[in-house]
């Protein structure tokens, strides 16, 4: 029986594997998927399965690229999530900031203080500021 | 780890820790090439075992690696394996170790009265 929706999640999970895997397994594996779900196995089972090996063979080092090499990639990949998560805190006490102001008083008020440099404006409402004669206002 | 042999030998368990996978697809190959989709099955008959298909691959790439099977040329989309006389060497040294192991513990369970 042919389910497109299954058939979808486990070409997205086949995906997920590195393309020399693919060159070599993909065919064989969307038919052995395909397999598996006529005889009964759940689809989603089948695209867990696939994500799980996935990860493990972009993790497992392979001739001509050493472990340094998958460390490596760790490392980047680690240091991206961290800078992200740099920009997003300063970004949060900001919001924080001007919500506790916002809150003190009912109108913009001249003076306030100017908006960071190179932070990200809170996500999620809105924020305007306007630049009066090198004073920022924010409302 | 090393082990013993019957033969008075000492070989190494390489499958020691492979996963208990790739022993059962080992043990499957033993008995005559398959694909995957013919592993899953009789893996599935033998010791009852459902392999993901993910785990699947995991393990015969693994197994590719270590020089234990090897590919035999594709039928259609299917990528038949055989296991190679390294890997039916390592099987046996496997399976020799678990006898022992077994054994041992059946005869403690016995001598406790348990």
């Amino acid at each position: 029986m042919y389910d497109p929706q299954a058939t979808r999640l486990v070409e997205t999970a086949l995906r997920c594997y590195p393309a020399r895997w693919r060159r070599r397994h993909g065919d064989e594996a969307a038919e052995l998927a395909a397999l598996l779900i006529r005889d009964g196995t759940p689809a989603g089972s089948i695209a867990w399965s696939y994500l799980a090996g996935a990860a493990r063979a972009w993790l497992t080092p392979r001739p001509g690229r050493p472990l340094s090499t998958v460390a490596c990639a760790l490392l980047v990949a680690a240091c991206s999530l961290g800078v992200s998560a740099g920009l997003l805190a300063p970004a949060a006490s900001a919001r924080t900031a001007s919500t506790s102001q916002a809150h003190g008083s009912t109108h913009c008020r001249p003076g306030s203080p100017a908006p960071v440099p190179g932070v990200i404006p809170a996500m999620g409402r809105p924020q305007v500021i306007i630049w009066e004669a090198g004073h920022g206002r924010s409302c | 780890m090393a082990v013993s042999r019957r033969d008075g030998g000492v070989g190494q368990d390489v499958l020691r820790r492979v996963g208990e996978a790739s022993v059962l697809i080992l043990i499957s190959l033993a008995g005559g090439h398959k694909h995957g989709y013919a592993l899953i099955q009789d893996i599935k008959e033998l010791a009852d075992v459902e392999l993901g298909p993910g785990t699947l691959y995991g393990a015969l790439d693994r197994l590719e690696r270590l020089g234990l099977i090897e590919p035999l040329p594709a039928e259609d989309r299917r990528h038949p394996y055989r296991i190679t006389a390294p890997g039916a060497a390592a099987l046996r040294v496997h399976l020799d170790s678990l006898e022992r192991v077994s054994a041992a513990g059946r005869l403690r369970l016995q001598l406790g009265g348990i």
